[in-house]
Protein backbone atom coordinates (compact mmCIF):
# COMPACT_ATOMS: atom_id res chain seq x y z
CA UNK A 1 0.00 0.00 0.00
CA UNK A 2 1.02 3.73 -0.72
CA UNK A 3 1.90 5.95 1.79
CA UNK A 4 -1.13 6.89 3.85
CA UNK A 5 -0.96 10.66 5.71
CA UNK A 6 -3.83 8.59 7.67
CA UNK A 7 -2.65 5.32 8.96
CA UNK A 8 -0.61 6.93 11.64
CA UNK A 9 -2.68 9.16 13.17
CA UNK A 10 -5.37 6.16 13.24
CA UNK A 11 -2.99 3.94 14.68
CA UNK A 12 -2.45 6.83 17.53
CA UNK A 13 -6.03 6.21 18.88
CA UNK A 14 -5.99 2.36 19.34
CA UNK A 15 -7.62 1.83 22.40
CA UNK A 16 -4.44 0.92 24.56
CA UNK A 17 -3.36 2.06 27.85
CA UNK A 18 0.66 2.77 27.57
CA UNK A 19 2.17 4.68 30.15
CA UNK A 20 4.38 5.94 27.32
CA UNK A 21 0.84 7.93 25.39
CA UNK A 22 0.07 9.61 28.55
CA UNK A 23 -0.66 12.95 27.66
CA UNK A 24 -0.57 15.55 29.98
CA UNK A 25 -4.06 17.55 30.24
CA UNK A 26 -4.58 20.14 33.37
CA UNK A 27 -6.51 18.61 35.30
CA UNK A 28 -5.87 15.14 34.56
CA UNK A 29 -1.91 16.02 35.79
CA UNK A 30 -3.58 17.79 38.68
CA UNK A 31 -5.30 14.82 39.71
CA UNK A 32 -1.96 12.88 38.81
CA UNK A 33 -0.07 14.87 41.24
CA UNK A 34 -2.28 14.27 44.39
CA UNK A 35 -2.88 10.95 43.87
CA UNK A 36 1.59 10.81 43.75
CA UNK A 37 1.33 12.93 47.35
CA UNK A 38 -1.54 10.65 48.54
CA UNK A 39 0.78 7.63 47.70
CA UNK A 40 3.32 9.08 49.86
CA UNK A 41 1.43 9.74 53.13
CA UNK A 42 0.73 7.06 55.17
CA UNK A 43 -2.78 6.14 53.64
CA UNK A 44 -3.84 2.55 53.40
CA UNK A 45 -5.94 2.39 50.73
CA UNK A 46 -6.40 4.88 48.09
CA UNK A 47 -9.55 5.06 45.56
CA UNK A 48 -9.26 6.30 41.82
CA UNK A 49 -13.23 6.06 40.51
CA UNK A 50 -14.98 7.32 37.81
CA UNK A 51 -17.12 6.68 34.43
CA UNK A 52 -15.53 4.06 31.97
CA UNK A 53 -12.88 5.63 29.46
CA UNK A 54 -12.06 8.28 31.84
CA UNK A 55 -8.36 7.42 32.01
CA UNK A 56 -8.57 5.96 35.33
CA UNK A 57 -6.27 2.87 33.91
CA UNK A 58 -4.22 5.13 32.03
CA UNK A 59 -3.06 7.18 35.46
CA UNK A 60 -2.83 3.90 37.52
CA UNK A 61 -0.46 2.62 34.53
CA UNK A 62 1.90 5.87 34.32
CA UNK A 63 1.36 5.82 38.58
CA UNK A 64 3.19 2.32 38.04
CA UNK A 65 5.84 3.45 35.33
CA UNK A 66 6.90 6.64 37.61
CA UNK A 67 7.01 5.52 40.51
CA UNK A 68 8.77 1.96 39.98
CA UNK A 69 11.73 3.79 39.47
CA UNK A 70 12.12 4.39 43.04
CA UNK A 71 9.87 1.66 44.81
CA UNK A 72 8.78 -1.25 45.09
CA UNK A 73 5.27 -1.10 42.99
CA UNK A 74 3.49 -3.98 41.68
CA UNK A 75 0.08 -3.57 39.27
CA UNK A 76 -2.45 -6.12 38.96
CA UNK A 77 -3.89 -4.42 35.54
CA UNK A 78 -6.13 -7.65 35.51
CA UNK A 79 -7.82 -8.53 37.72
CA UNK A 80 -7.02 -11.64 39.67
CA UNK A 81 -10.29 -13.05 41.10
CA UNK A 82 -9.19 -16.21 42.92
CA UNK A 83 -7.96 -15.80 46.72
CA UNK A 84 -5.28 -17.95 46.23
CA UNK A 85 -3.82 -17.15 43.26
CA UNK A 86 -3.88 -13.33 44.00
CA UNK A 87 -2.00 -14.17 47.24
CA UNK A 88 0.38 -16.01 45.55
CA UNK A 89 0.78 -13.68 42.63
CA UNK A 90 1.98 -11.33 45.42
CA UNK A 91 3.89 -12.91 47.83
CA UNK A 92 6.06 -14.10 44.13
CA UNK A 93 6.20 -10.79 42.78
CA UNK A 94 7.05 -8.13 46.44
CA UNK A 95 8.40 -10.84 48.17
CA UNK A 96 10.05 -12.86 45.43
CA UNK A 97 8.45 -16.05 46.99
CA UNK A 98 7.59 -18.48 44.94
CA UNK A 99 5.24 -21.63 46.18
CA UNK A 100 2.73 -23.48 44.20
CA UNK A 101 1.16 -24.18 47.91
CA UNK A 102 -1.89 -22.13 49.19
CA UNK A 103 -0.69 -18.95 50.94
CA UNK A 104 -2.76 -18.40 53.66
CA UNK A 105 -2.92 -14.74 54.72
CA UNK A 106 -1.52 -15.44 58.04
CA UNK A 107 1.30 -17.07 56.07
CA UNK A 108 1.28 -14.02 53.66
CA UNK A 109 1.73 -11.34 56.67
CA UNK A 110 4.44 -12.88 58.03
CA UNK A 111 6.32 -12.82 54.95
CA UNK A 112 5.74 -9.40 54.43
CA UNK A 113 7.00 -8.44 57.88
CA UNK A 114 9.96 -10.64 57.44
CA UNK A 115 10.80 -8.91 53.80
CA UNK A 116 11.75 -5.32 54.78
CA UNK A 117 11.34 -2.62 52.43
CA UNK A 118 12.47 1.08 52.81
CA UNK A 119 9.04 1.98 51.67
CA UNK A 120 5.80 0.22 52.22
CA UNK A 121 5.26 -1.54 49.04
CA UNK A 122 2.56 -0.33 46.75
CA UNK A 123 0.50 -2.21 44.66
CA UNK A 124 -1.78 -1.31 41.88
CA UNK A 125 -5.32 -2.88 41.29
CA UNK A 126 -7.45 -1.89 38.36
CA UNK A 127 -10.80 -2.73 38.12
CA UNK A 128 -11.79 -3.42 41.74
CA UNK A 129 -14.53 -3.82 41.56
CA UNK A 130 -14.27 -7.25 39.85
CA UNK A 131 -12.70 -8.55 42.96
CA UNK A 132 -14.95 -10.39 45.72
CA UNK A 133 -16.73 -8.65 49.29
CA UNK A 134 -14.35 -12.04 50.79
CA UNK A 135 -11.04 -10.95 48.47
CA UNK A 136 -11.47 -7.20 49.17
CA UNK A 137 -11.49 -7.54 53.11
CA UNK A 138 -8.30 -9.96 52.23
CA UNK A 139 -6.65 -6.47 50.96
CA UNK A 140 -8.01 -4.35 53.67
CA UNK A 141 -6.59 -6.72 56.20
CA UNK A 142 -3.41 -6.61 54.48
CA UNK A 143 -3.34 -2.84 54.25
CA UNK A 144 -4.47 -2.33 57.97
CA UNK A 145 -1.51 -4.37 58.69
CA UNK A 146 0.56 -2.19 56.53
CA UNK A 147 2.06 -4.98 54.66
CA UNK A 148 0.92 -3.41 51.63
CA UNK A 149 -0.13 0.06 49.86
CA UNK A 150 -3.26 -0.22 47.74
CA UNK A 151 -4.19 2.00 44.81
CA UNK A 152 -7.59 0.64 43.49
CA UNK A 153 -10.11 1.76 40.48
CA UNK A 154 -13.48 1.31 40.24
CA UNK A 155 -15.32 1.92 37.27
CA UNK A 156 -18.51 4.48 38.42
CA UNK A 157 -21.64 3.63 36.54
CA UNK A 158 -25.10 4.42 36.68
CA UNK A 159 -26.66 1.73 37.75
CA UNK A 160 -24.31 0.45 40.39
CA UNK A 161 -22.46 2.82 42.69
CA UNK A 162 -19.86 0.65 44.21
CA UNK A 163 -17.78 3.34 46.04
CA UNK A 164 -21.24 3.45 47.76
CA UNK A 165 -21.03 0.12 48.82
CA UNK A 166 -20.32 -0.70 52.40
CA UNK A 167 -17.11 -2.59 52.19
CA UNK A 168 -15.45 0.06 50.21
CA UNK A 169 -16.86 3.01 52.07
CA UNK A 170 -14.81 2.06 55.50
CA UNK A 171 -11.80 1.33 54.24
CA UNK A 172 -11.22 4.31 52.00
CA UNK A 173 -8.93 6.79 52.95
CA UNK A 174 -8.94 8.88 49.85
CA UNK A 175 -10.77 8.90 46.84
CA UNK A 176 -10.00 10.57 43.03
CA UNK A 177 -12.80 10.93 41.01
CA UNK A 178 -11.59 11.54 37.16
CA UNK A 179 -14.58 13.24 34.73
CA UNK A 180 -15.05 13.14 30.84
CA UNK A 181 -13.16 15.95 29.43
CA UNK A 182 -14.33 19.12 28.75
CA UNK A 183 -14.22 20.89 24.83
CA UNK A 184 -11.20 22.49 25.33
CA UNK A 185 -9.37 19.17 27.22
CA UNK A 186 -10.37 16.87 24.26
CA UNK A 187 -9.27 19.54 22.19
CA UNK A 188 -5.49 19.22 24.00
CA UNK A 189 -5.76 15.59 24.20
CA UNK A 190 -6.36 15.15 20.50
CA UNK A 191 -3.86 17.65 19.06
CA UNK A 192 -1.04 16.55 21.76
CA UNK A 193 -1.44 12.93 20.51
CA UNK A 194 -1.13 14.19 16.84
CA UNK A 195 1.63 16.07 17.79
CA UNK A 196 3.32 13.89 19.83
CA UNK A 197 3.89 11.70 16.74
CA UNK A 198 4.21 14.07 14.33
CA UNK A 199 1.47 14.22 12.48
CA UNK A 200 1.15 18.01 12.16
CA UNK A 201 -0.78 18.38 9.09
CA UNK A 202 -3.38 16.49 11.24
CA UNK A 203 -3.48 17.89 13.98
CA UNK A 204 -4.09 21.41 11.71
CA UNK A 205 -6.91 19.84 10.30
CA UNK A 206 -8.44 19.91 13.35
CA UNK A 207 -10.40 23.35 13.92
CA UNK A 208 -12.65 24.48 16.80
CA UNK A 209 -15.63 23.35 15.33
CA UNK A 210 -14.72 19.96 14.97
CA UNK A 211 -13.71 19.85 18.10
CA UNK A 212 -17.07 20.96 19.22
CA UNK A 213 -18.74 18.25 17.44
CA UNK A 214 -16.41 15.38 18.49
CA UNK A 215 -17.41 16.73 21.87
CA UNK A 216 -20.88 16.62 21.62
CA UNK A 217 -20.49 13.09 19.98
CA UNK A 218 -18.26 11.65 22.74
CA UNK A 219 -19.36 13.36 26.03
CA UNK A 220 -16.01 14.49 26.15
CA UNK A 221 -15.22 10.49 27.10
CA UNK A 222 -11.57 9.62 26.08
CA UNK A 223 -12.34 6.46 24.89
CA UNK A 224 -15.51 7.40 23.34
CA UNK A 225 -12.85 9.43 21.65
CA UNK A 226 -10.06 7.53 20.85
CA UNK A 227 -12.77 5.08 18.84
CA UNK A 228 -14.19 8.12 16.56
CA UNK A 229 -11.16 9.11 16.23
CA UNK A 230 -9.84 5.86 15.17
CA UNK A 231 -12.51 5.12 12.72
CA UNK A 232 -12.57 8.59 11.21
CA UNK A 233 -8.97 7.96 10.07
CA UNK A 234 -9.97 5.03 8.81
CA UNK A 235 -12.67 6.82 6.65
CA UNK A 236 -10.03 9.19 5.46
CA UNK A 237 -7.41 6.80 4.99
CA UNK A 238 -10.33 5.27 2.33
CA UNK A 239 -11.00 8.19 0.82
CA UNK A 240 -7.30 8.87 0.25
CA UNK A 241 -7.28 5.81 -1.33
CA UNK A 242 -10.35 6.02 -3.40
CA UNK A 243 -11.71 9.94 -3.88
CA UNK A 244 -8.47 11.89 -2.86
CA UNK A 245 -10.03 14.86 -4.21
CA UNK A 246 -12.83 14.70 -1.62
CA UNK A 247 -10.43 15.31 0.88
CA UNK A 248 -10.82 18.98 2.70
CA UNK A 249 -7.19 19.43 3.95
CA UNK A 250 -8.19 22.71 5.87
CA UNK A 251 -10.38 20.88 8.26
CA UNK A 252 -12.41 17.94 9.30
CA UNK A 253 -15.52 17.14 7.02
CA UNK A 254 -18.16 17.06 9.99
CA UNK A 255 -20.24 14.59 7.76
CA UNK A 256 -17.41 12.34 7.73
CA UNK A 257 -17.66 13.15 11.50
CA UNK A 258 -21.00 12.24 12.24
CA UNK A 259 -19.95 8.99 9.19
CA UNK A 260 -17.55 8.20 11.81
CA UNK A 261 -19.61 8.39 14.92
CA UNK A 262 -22.78 5.89 13.01
CA UNK A 263 -19.25 3.46 12.63
CA UNK A 264 -18.61 2.87 16.05
CA UNK A 265 -22.41 3.05 17.68
CA UNK A 266 -21.76 6.65 18.80
CA UNK A 267 -24.64 8.27 16.50
CA UNK A 268 -27.15 5.51 15.89
CA UNK A 269 -28.55 5.28 12.90
CA UNK B 1 -12.96 -2.88 7.39
CA UNK B 2 -15.43 0.45 6.13
CA UNK B 3 -18.10 0.21 4.41
CA UNK B 4 -18.36 4.14 3.49
CA UNK B 5 -21.25 4.04 0.76
CA UNK B 6 -23.29 1.98 3.34
CA UNK B 7 -22.42 4.40 6.19
CA UNK B 8 -22.92 7.47 4.09
CA UNK B 9 -26.42 6.09 3.59
CA UNK B 10 -26.92 5.80 7.11
CA UNK B 11 -25.84 9.24 7.57
CA UNK B 12 -28.47 10.45 5.44
CA UNK B 13 -30.98 8.75 7.53
CA UNK B 14 -29.45 10.07 10.27
CA UNK B 15 -29.65 13.74 8.74
CA UNK B 16 -32.83 13.61 7.78
CA UNK B 17 -34.35 11.97 10.71
CA UNK B 18 -32.21 14.81 12.83
CA UNK B 19 -33.50 17.48 11.20
CA UNK B 20 -37.08 16.43 10.54
CA UNK B 21 -38.31 17.88 13.41
CA UNK B 22 -36.25 21.43 12.59
CA UNK B 23 -37.58 21.66 9.16
CA UNK B 24 -41.46 20.99 10.61
CA UNK B 25 -41.38 23.77 13.45
CA UNK B 26 -39.46 26.35 10.50
CA UNK B 27 -42.11 25.02 7.73
CA UNK B 28 -45.15 25.72 11.19
CA UNK B 29 -43.53 29.25 11.74
CA UNK B 30 -43.17 30.15 8.57
CA UNK B 31 -46.87 29.31 7.66
CA UNK B 32 -48.07 31.07 10.67
CA UNK B 33 -47.69 34.48 9.73
CA UNK B 34 -48.48 33.85 6.23
CA UNK B 35 -52.10 32.76 7.68
CA UNK B 36 -51.91 35.66 10.07
CA UNK B 37 -51.09 38.37 7.31
CA UNK B 38 -53.79 36.37 4.65
CA UNK B 39 -56.59 36.11 7.78
CA UNK B 40 -55.70 39.92 8.72
CA UNK B 41 -55.58 40.90 4.84
CA UNK B 42 -59.48 39.45 4.82
CA UNK B 43 -60.24 41.19 7.46
CA UNK B 44 -59.07 44.40 6.24
CA UNK B 45 -60.59 44.20 2.81
CA UNK B 46 -62.78 47.04 3.56
CA UNK B 47 -60.61 48.91 5.38
CA UNK B 48 -59.06 50.75 3.17
CA UNK B 49 -62.32 51.74 1.49
CA UNK B 50 -63.67 53.13 4.67
CA UNK B 51 -59.99 54.71 4.68
CA UNK B 52 -60.58 55.83 0.88
CA UNK B 53 -64.04 57.92 2.04
CA UNK B 54 -62.94 59.47 5.13
CA UNK B 55 -59.81 61.32 3.24
CA UNK B 56 -62.20 63.33 1.67
CA UNK B 57 -64.28 64.33 4.18
CA UNK B 58 -61.27 65.40 6.51
CA UNK B 59 -60.01 67.43 3.83
CA UNK B 60 -63.66 68.74 3.65
CA UNK B 61 -63.53 69.53 6.88
CA UNK B 62 -60.35 71.26 7.53
CA UNK B 63 -60.49 74.04 4.75
CA UNK B 64 -63.85 75.43 5.84
CA UNK B 65 -62.85 75.12 9.64
CA UNK B 66 -60.18 77.61 9.32
CA UNK B 67 -62.63 80.00 9.51
CA UNK B 68 -66.32 78.93 10.76
CA UNK B 69 -65.67 75.49 12.05
CA UNK B 70 -68.98 75.48 14.42
CA UNK B 71 -71.12 76.59 11.24
CA UNK B 72 -69.94 74.34 8.35
CA UNK B 73 -70.05 70.91 10.83
CA UNK B 74 -73.57 70.21 10.02
CA UNK B 75 -72.98 71.01 6.35
CA UNK B 76 -71.76 67.51 5.86
CA UNK B 77 -75.76 66.80 5.13
CA UNK B 78 -76.28 69.03 2.93
CA UNK B 79 -73.31 67.71 0.48
CA UNK B 80 -74.51 64.49 0.96
CA UNK B 81 -78.31 65.09 -0.16
CA UNK B 82 -77.41 67.40 -3.17
CA UNK B 83 -76.53 66.26 -6.72
CA UNK B 84 -73.09 65.40 -7.32
CA UNK B 85 -71.33 68.75 -8.25
CA UNK B 86 -69.70 69.87 -11.07
CA UNK B 87 -67.45 73.01 -11.28
CA UNK B 88 -65.86 75.96 -12.96
CA UNK B 89 -62.46 74.81 -10.96
CA UNK B 90 -60.67 77.35 -11.80
CA UNK B 91 -63.04 80.39 -10.79
CA UNK B 92 -63.14 78.84 -7.31
CA UNK B 93 -60.28 80.11 -4.80
CA UNK B 94 -60.20 80.38 -1.17
CA UNK B 95 -59.86 84.31 -1.08
CA UNK B 96 -63.69 84.32 -3.10
CA UNK B 97 -64.61 81.24 -0.43
CA UNK B 98 -64.11 84.38 2.49
CA UNK B 99 -65.97 87.12 0.43
CA UNK B 100 -68.72 85.27 -0.44
CA UNK B 101 -70.34 84.52 3.07
CA UNK B 102 -70.19 88.07 4.11
CA UNK B 103 -71.57 89.35 0.63
CA UNK B 104 -74.12 87.38 1.47
CA UNK B 105 -74.78 88.47 4.73
CA UNK B 106 -74.36 91.79 3.45
CA UNK B 107 -77.08 91.51 1.61
CA UNK B 108 -79.63 89.77 3.87
CA UNK B 109 -82.46 91.59 5.53
CA UNK B 110 -83.87 88.53 6.49
CA UNK B 111 -83.69 87.24 10.42
CA UNK B 112 -80.23 85.87 11.03
CA UNK B 113 -80.84 81.98 12.39
CA UNK B 114 -82.33 81.53 9.00
CA UNK B 115 -79.49 82.75 6.77
CA UNK B 116 -76.67 81.47 9.69
CA UNK B 117 -78.82 77.95 8.60
CA UNK B 118 -78.53 78.35 4.71
CA UNK B 119 -74.81 80.10 4.55
CA UNK B 120 -73.03 76.60 5.29
CA UNK B 121 -74.57 75.30 1.49
CA UNK B 122 -73.01 78.38 -0.08
CA UNK B 123 -69.45 78.13 1.91
CA UNK B 124 -69.28 74.71 2.09
CA UNK B 125 -70.17 73.55 -1.54
CA UNK B 126 -67.28 75.15 -3.49
CA UNK B 127 -64.67 73.90 -0.62
CA UNK B 128 -65.88 70.14 -1.49
CA UNK B 129 -66.45 70.10 -4.97
CA UNK B 130 -63.27 72.55 -6.10
CA UNK B 131 -61.21 69.26 -3.59
CA UNK B 132 -62.71 66.83 -5.35
CA UNK B 133 -63.42 68.35 -8.97
CA UNK B 134 -60.10 70.04 -9.74
CA UNK B 135 -58.15 66.91 -9.32
CA UNK B 136 -60.15 65.60 -11.92
CA UNK B 137 -60.41 68.03 -14.85
CA UNK B 138 -59.21 71.39 -15.79
CA UNK B 139 -61.97 72.03 -18.08
CA UNK B 140 -64.69 74.24 -16.99
CA UNK B 141 -67.47 72.61 -17.34
CA UNK B 142 -71.49 73.94 -18.31
CA UNK B 143 -72.73 75.91 -15.23
CA UNK B 144 -75.81 74.66 -13.49
CA UNK B 145 -77.59 75.48 -10.58
CA UNK B 146 -75.35 73.74 -8.07
CA UNK B 147 -71.90 75.59 -8.96
CA UNK B 148 -73.83 78.94 -8.97
CA UNK B 149 -75.12 78.40 -5.66
CA UNK B 150 -71.92 78.49 -3.87
CA UNK B 151 -70.94 82.17 -5.56
CA UNK B 152 -73.46 83.74 -6.67
CA UNK B 153 -71.61 86.89 -7.49
CA UNK B 154 -69.44 85.51 -9.66
CA UNK B 155 -73.24 83.58 -11.63
CA UNK B 156 -74.39 87.60 -11.19
CA UNK B 157 -71.13 88.30 -13.41
CA UNK B 158 -71.70 85.97 -15.80
CA UNK B 159 -75.37 86.58 -16.46
CA UNK B 160 -74.44 90.58 -16.44
CA UNK B 161 -72.23 89.34 -19.66
CA UNK B 162 -74.08 86.34 -21.41
CA UNK B 163 -77.59 87.57 -20.80
CA UNK B 164 -78.56 83.49 -20.25
CA UNK B 165 -82.43 83.50 -19.24
CA UNK B 166 -81.81 80.18 -17.38
CA UNK B 167 -79.36 81.68 -15.51
CA UNK B 168 -81.01 84.96 -14.77
CA UNK B 169 -83.97 82.32 -13.32
CA UNK B 170 -81.63 80.81 -11.39
CA UNK B 171 -80.23 83.83 -9.72
CA UNK B 172 -83.93 84.63 -9.03
CA UNK B 173 -84.85 81.61 -7.33
CA UNK B 174 -81.20 81.77 -5.15
CA UNK B 175 -82.49 85.31 -4.02
CA UNK B 176 -85.97 84.28 -3.39
CA UNK B 177 -84.94 80.78 -1.39
CA UNK B 178 -82.71 83.41 0.52
CA UNK B 179 -85.37 85.77 1.13
CA UNK B 180 -83.95 88.72 -0.63
CA UNK B 181 -87.04 89.42 -1.64
CA UNK B 182 -85.57 93.00 -4.09
CA UNK B 183 -83.04 90.79 -5.88
CA UNK B 184 -85.46 88.19 -6.80
CA UNK B 185 -87.70 90.16 -7.89
CA UNK B 186 -84.55 91.96 -10.23
CA UNK B 187 -83.75 89.26 -11.47
CA UNK B 188 -86.94 87.54 -12.69
CA UNK B 189 -87.44 90.77 -14.35
CA UNK B 190 -84.69 90.72 -16.33
CA UNK B 191 -84.88 86.89 -16.94
CA UNK B 192 -88.30 87.94 -18.16
CA UNK B 193 -87.18 90.31 -20.13
CA UNK B 194 -84.71 88.03 -22.06
CA UNK B 195 -87.27 85.10 -22.12
CA UNK B 196 -90.81 85.85 -21.27
CA UNK B 197 -92.19 82.45 -21.44
CA UNK B 198 -90.72 80.93 -18.63
CA UNK B 199 -93.29 80.64 -15.73
CA UNK B 200 -91.53 79.94 -13.01
CA UNK B 201 -89.60 83.35 -13.60
CA UNK B 202 -92.96 85.08 -13.98
CA UNK B 203 -94.20 83.20 -10.53
CA UNK B 204 -90.67 84.18 -8.65
CA UNK B 205 -91.47 87.82 -10.03
CA UNK B 206 -94.85 87.95 -8.35
CA UNK B 207 -94.16 86.09 -5.32
CA UNK B 208 -91.39 88.46 -4.95
CA UNK B 209 -93.73 91.33 -5.50
CA UNK B 210 -96.40 89.65 -2.68
CA UNK B 211 -93.06 89.45 -0.22
CA UNK B 212 -92.23 92.78 -0.73
CA UNK B 213 -95.59 93.95 -0.20
CA UNK B 214 -96.28 94.92 -3.43
CA UNK B 215 -99.94 92.71 -3.72
CA UNK B 216 -101.76 94.85 -5.93
CA UNK B 217 -98.97 94.87 -8.35
CA UNK B 218 -98.82 91.07 -8.31
CA UNK B 219 -102.03 90.54 -8.86
CA UNK B 220 -102.29 92.26 -11.53
CA UNK B 221 -98.98 90.83 -12.70
CA UNK B 222 -100.87 87.67 -12.36
CA UNK B 223 -103.61 88.73 -14.50
CA UNK B 224 -101.88 90.16 -17.03
CA UNK B 225 -99.44 86.61 -17.11
CA UNK B 226 -102.16 83.89 -17.09
CA UNK B 227 -104.21 85.82 -20.10
CA UNK B 228 -100.92 85.47 -21.94
CA UNK B 229 -99.80 82.03 -20.78
CA UNK B 230 -103.00 79.99 -19.44
CA UNK B 231 -100.68 79.19 -16.90
CA UNK B 232 -102.16 76.88 -13.69
CA UNK B 233 -99.83 77.32 -11.35
CA UNK B 234 -100.19 80.95 -12.24
CA UNK B 235 -104.11 80.94 -11.54
CA UNK B 236 -103.85 78.75 -8.23
CA UNK B 237 -101.52 81.89 -7.12
CA UNK B 238 -104.02 83.95 -7.70
CA UNK B 239 -106.73 82.02 -6.32
CA UNK B 240 -104.35 81.61 -3.26
CA UNK B 241 -103.51 85.49 -3.47
CA UNK B 242 -107.72 86.38 -3.33
CA UNK B 243 -108.51 84.48 -0.81
CA UNK B 244 -105.80 85.76 1.43
CA UNK B 245 -107.05 89.22 0.87
CA UNK B 246 -110.80 88.36 1.37
CA UNK B 247 -109.86 86.97 5.18
N1 LIG C 1 -4.19 11.41 30.01
C1 LIG C 1 -4.29 10.56 28.99
N2 LIG C 1 -3.34 10.48 28.07
C2 LIG C 1 -3.43 9.66 27.03
N3 LIG C 1 -4.45 8.83 26.85
C3 LIG C 1 -5.42 8.83 27.74
C4 LIG C 1 -5.41 9.70 28.86
N4 LIG C 1 -6.54 9.49 29.55
C5 LIG C 1 -7.18 8.54 28.92
N5 LIG C 1 -6.53 8.12 27.84
C6 LIG C 1 -6.95 7.12 26.87
O1 LIG C 1 -8.31 6.95 26.96
C7 LIG C 1 -8.71 5.61 26.86
C8 LIG C 1 -9.57 5.25 28.05
O2 LIG C 1 -8.85 5.46 29.23
P1 LIG C 1 -8.81 4.33 30.36
O3 LIG C 1 -8.74 2.99 29.76
O4 LIG C 1 -7.73 4.72 31.29
O5 LIG C 1 -10.19 4.55 31.00
P2 LIG C 1 -10.76 3.85 32.32
O6 LIG C 1 -11.21 4.95 33.18
O7 LIG C 1 -9.77 2.94 32.87
O8 LIG C 1 -11.99 3.06 31.78
P3 LIG C 1 -12.62 1.74 32.41
O9 LIG C 1 -13.38 2.21 33.61
O10 LIG C 1 -13.50 1.23 31.35
O11 LIG C 1 -11.47 0.87 32.76
C9 LIG C 1 -7.45 4.84 26.84
O12 LIG C 1 -7.21 4.38 25.52
C10 LIG C 1 -6.36 5.80 27.23
O13 LIG C 1 -5.20 5.55 26.47
MG1 LIG D 1 -9.68 0.90 32.99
Amino acid sequence: MEYSLFIKPKELFIDIVNPHDYVQIDSVSHMYQSLKTSVQKPLKMILLYGRPGTGKSMLLHKLHHDLSKHQKVFMIDIPIIDENDFLRVLAQKIYGYVNREVITLTSFLELASAVNYPQTPLVLLDEAQLYSAALMEKIRLISDARALKFVITLHKTDDEDIIAKEHFQTRIWESIELRNATPDELKIYIQKKLLKSNCFDIANMINDKNIKIITKLTKGNYRDANKLMFSLFSLYAWFEEHYPNKINYNSLKPKWIEMAAIHTGLIHA
Amino acid sequence: MLDIPSLERRWLKYKIKHFLPYVALIVILLLIPIIMISLYSNNNASLPDIKKENNPKKIQLIVPMNEEPMVLEPSMQFIQSLPAPTSETNAISPSTLKITPKAVISQKSAPPIQSSEIKPITAVLPVTSSVIQTKQTNKPSSINRDTAAFDIHEIEERFKNNSNPHLGLYIARYHYDHTNYSEAYNYALKTNAINNTIEESWLIFIKSLIKLGKTDQAKKTLQLYISQSNSDSAKILLDSLEKEESK
